[in-house]
């Protein structure tokens, strides 16, 4: 290309974020160029910043930027219901709710013999520990609704209710603003089995 | 643009850009192929549960230049009783993965295609997984055309004593033969239960009792054969079946 090494630097960069081509690479590196200097040293701060303060919950394994995340910490949530997520994005989505009052643990993926992930990969053995102190009463089992996301549930649970605690899973079924006539067979199907009275 | 329709199983899904998967299906009709379904990872998506992994369903595709496009399709089965037992579940991605690496994309194989249907449908209702899974391994070893001479000595026709097996050949020798250092000995009896997989497949496999030691042989022989023929090594579902003791 004809571009300086600094702008084919930062365009080589930018392209490797997810879903950014070399159109887009090119695109926001000329918009990045037109910011004033101030707000560019900000941006180029905080992708820094997050990089090294950014870890993972001793506890729950959710993102923090301390030793506990904001949730483990709040003395308001209720300890005797934990929801088990796939992964530290899906606290998010489902905070996005404000329904949900208790707390989380993240397992860092889904068992996927395919791709090499075992249970062992998982933070499952940091779940059964946290489930010994006896304070936690349901385990809401929220992995996605995929075959990896339904094989790891499965396994979750049977090695939970061993433990006299009620093990929940999330309801599947249709969309809010759905249409009955295209759903799938295996959504309707479950829709079905999962159905409640009225 | 090029249609492609036919039944498919899917072997295997990535997430790719925002809200897309890639899809590795093997199709009836033509092979392995590799689509890209956009917006499937939507929760609104009509297509969510077709494009997931161990799914037999019909496919719709139009072929691009270097993917194919997912346009539209419908579910025939989901196989849905192996995501409840991780070792079946386990083994039918061991399946999934042997396919994918043993096929080239665009290589027709339609009866790797039934074989494959096949042995999730065994996989589903035996109540060995194992058993299946070597019976799915001699069978694909004959699909691949690349099945072990087991009639007797390469060398001198002997059809009697100690064999070794040689899987740069994939052949037996007797004792009496010179053989090459990475041959080594195996069992009359897996032999045998091999010989019964080659000539029977999946009829009556029921009734095929395969002890835990002549299964490790039979797995050993298929894997060099596989290694030796198609380079085919380091597969992550042997990998796990290893590390979580289901092989």
């Amino acid at each position: 290309m004809f571009y300086p090494d600094s702008i084919a630097n930062l365009i080589a960069a930018l392209q490797k974020l997810p879903g950014v081509g070399p159109k887009t690479a090119q695109r926001l590196a000329f918009f990045i160029l037109t910011l004033p200097r101030d707000e560019v040293v900000q941006m180029a701060r905080a992708l820094v910043n997050a990089k090294d303060k950014t870890h993972y919950c001793r506890i729950c394994g959710n993102f923090t930027d301390d030793e506990q995340c904001v949730i483990c910490t709040d003395q308001r949530r209720d300890p005797s219901l934990l929801c088990v997520v796939q992964d530290a994005r899906d606290v998010l989505a489902l905070e996005r709710m404000r329904e949900f009052r208790g707390r989380y643990h993240v397992l860092g993926g889904a068992i996927s013999p395919i791709d090499g992930i075992g249970p062992e990969q998982l933070r499952i053995r940091e779940l059964l520990e946290r489930l010994q102190d006896g304070q936690i009463q349901e385990v809401i089992l929220a992995t996605n609704p995929t075959v990896e996301g339904e094989a790891t549930a499965l396994y979750v649970a049977r090695l939970v209710k061993p433990l006299g605690i009620r093990v929940t899973r999330l309801a599947h079924g249709l969309p809010v603003g759905g249409d009955l006539e295209y759903a799938d067979e295996i959504t309707l199907a479950r829709a079905l089995e999962g159905r409640r009275e009225f | 643009m090029t249609e492609l329709r036919s039944q498919a199983v899917v072997l295997r899904v990535r997430s790719f850009k925002e809200a897309d998967k890639l899809v590795t299906l093997l199709t009836r009709d033509a092979g392995l192929v590799t689509a890209v379904a956009r917006g499937s990872r939507k929760t609104n998506s009509k297509f969510a549960a077709l494009l997931e992994p161990l799914t037999l369903g019909n496919f719709l595709l139009h072929q691009g230049r270097s993917l194919y496009t997912f346009i539209q399709g419908e579910i025939i089965k989901a196989y849905r009783s192996l995501q409840g037992d991780l070792v079946r579940f386990a083994y039918a991605q061991y399946f999934c993965e042997l396919c994918e690496r043993s096929l080239l994309e665009g290589m027709p194989s339609g009866a790797l295609f039934m074989l494959l249907v096949t042995a999730l449908e065994a996989l589903e209702e035996d109540s060995s997984p194992v058993r299946v899974a070597r019976c799915f391994e001699v069978s694909l070893l004959a699909e691949l055309g690349i099945s072990p001479d087991l009639s007797g000595c390469s060398n001198c026709g002997s059809r009697q004593g100690v064999y070794h097996f040689n899987p740069r050949e994939g052949v037996l020798l007797c004792a009496a033969c010179p053989h090459p250092v990475e041959s080594y000995p195996v069992s009359a009896a897996a032999i045998a239960i091999m010989k019964r997989l080659q000539e029977m497949g999946f009829h009556r496999l029921s009734v095929c009792v395969i002890p835990s030691g002549e299964s490790k042989e039979i797995h050993r022989m298929v894997a060099d054969l596989l290694m030796h023929s198609l380079g085919i090594s380091r597969l992550k579902t042997v990998d796990f079946l290893q590390q979580t003791g289901l092989l």
